[in-house]
């Protein structure tokens, strides 16, 4: 590991809003931000991947 | 999968889940059925959204296997789809928890391990943002204190009484931070013509706690648990008279996860 890495990139900033996007679910659903968030909003994880 | 445990407490606050990989969709419903995820798992083969977050781990080779992961973590949203707070492992070694973040962001409640200590001064409820963690997991401790009327304690810039303090014990395999105390309320003694900072009445303390890789971790794990303690030290008043300075014993009990290999979380 390096010992001074460069800060990673994490995009959208605290107070902006994210790019919109559309994404079929495990059970093949299509899915955007309106529908996959709650009244007060959404916790949106990314992983690597479920076969790491 | 500790995000589920915590997802029921995010439906009640109005937070829907939502978790992406480059998988394909197919993977991903495998994987659901195996692991019994109650949120969507969202499908990014090519890696296109990873890309328009502007996320894209740009270290790994275009020929590598690996090819199209992001940088991981996770954007919490508000309702119009703005950034509230987000968390990026910047090394491997930090993994914030959902539950550190629903005690720091929507004012959590004490769960059910929490444990409680009555002294003739006040109470004081200690508990964590998780019931379970991993190795390399960075949780939050919480002390929550209530105060008699006309009780009261010294925050930590007063001078002349013993301030309230919350010591960590110094032990290997766990990096405590800093404590957030609140703000505090000025006081005014009018027999000594002093105006002193204080807390009364209810009071949360908060310390984030990281703890190491299990190798690190296993001299302090028992059955599979792992216990934290601390101090609180403070001195109490009320309107007539002060009491000695106390000391009082913490402990957090938290359940160890064994390590799975699956990141989605």
């Amino acid at each position: 590991m390096a010992s001074a890495q460069a800060t990673i990139p994490t995009g959208p900033d605290v107070g902006e809003t994210v790019p919109t996007f559309e994404a079929s679910d495990h059970l093949g659903r299509t899915q955007t931000l309106s529908s996959l968030q709650g009244k007060n909003g959404l916790l949106l994880i990314f992983s690597r991947s479920v076969d790491w | 999968m500790q995000l589920e445990r915590k997802r029921k407490e995010l439906e009640e606050q109005g937070i829907g889940v939502a978790a992406l990989t480059y998988d394909p969709a197919e993977t991903l419903a495998t994987f659901a059925e195996r692991v019994d995820i109650g949120y969507p798992l969202l499908s990014d083969p090519g890696s296109e959204i990873i890309k328009r977050f502007g996320i894209l781990n740009e270290s790994v080779p275009t020929d590598h296997q690996f090819y199209g992961i992001p940088h991981p973590g996770e954007y919490w949203l508000d309702a119009d789809g703005r950034v509230t707070a987000k968390f990026f492992e910047q090394s491997h070694q930090d993994r914030f928890t959902a539950g550190r973040t629903l005690v720091r962001l929507f004012d959590a409640e004490a769960g059910p391990s929490a444990t409680r200590i009555e002294t003739q001064h006040l109470t004081a409820t200690a508990w964590a943002s998780d019931e379970e963690v991993r190795g390399g997991n960075r949780i939050a401790l919480v002390v929550d204190l209530e105060l008699p009327e006309k009780m009261h304690v010294y925050a930590p810039s007063v001078e002349g009484y013993i301030p309230i303090d919350w010591q960590a014990e110094d032990v290997e395999g766990l990096d405590y931070f800093a404590v957030e105390y609140p703000e505090a309320q000025m006081l005014r003694l009018d027999a000594i013509n002093e105006t002193v900072p204080v807390y009364e009445g209810s009071l949360r303390l908060i310390r984030d706690v990281r703890l190491g890789q299990p190798d690190d971790l296993a001299h302090l794990v028992e059955n599979g648990r792992v216990t934290l303690r601390g101090k609180l030290r403070y001195q109490a008043c009320d309107d007539k008279v002060c009491y000695l300075p106390q000391t009082i014993d913490l402990e957090w009990t938290l359940g160890l996860e064994s390590h799975d290999r699956m990141r989605v979380e």
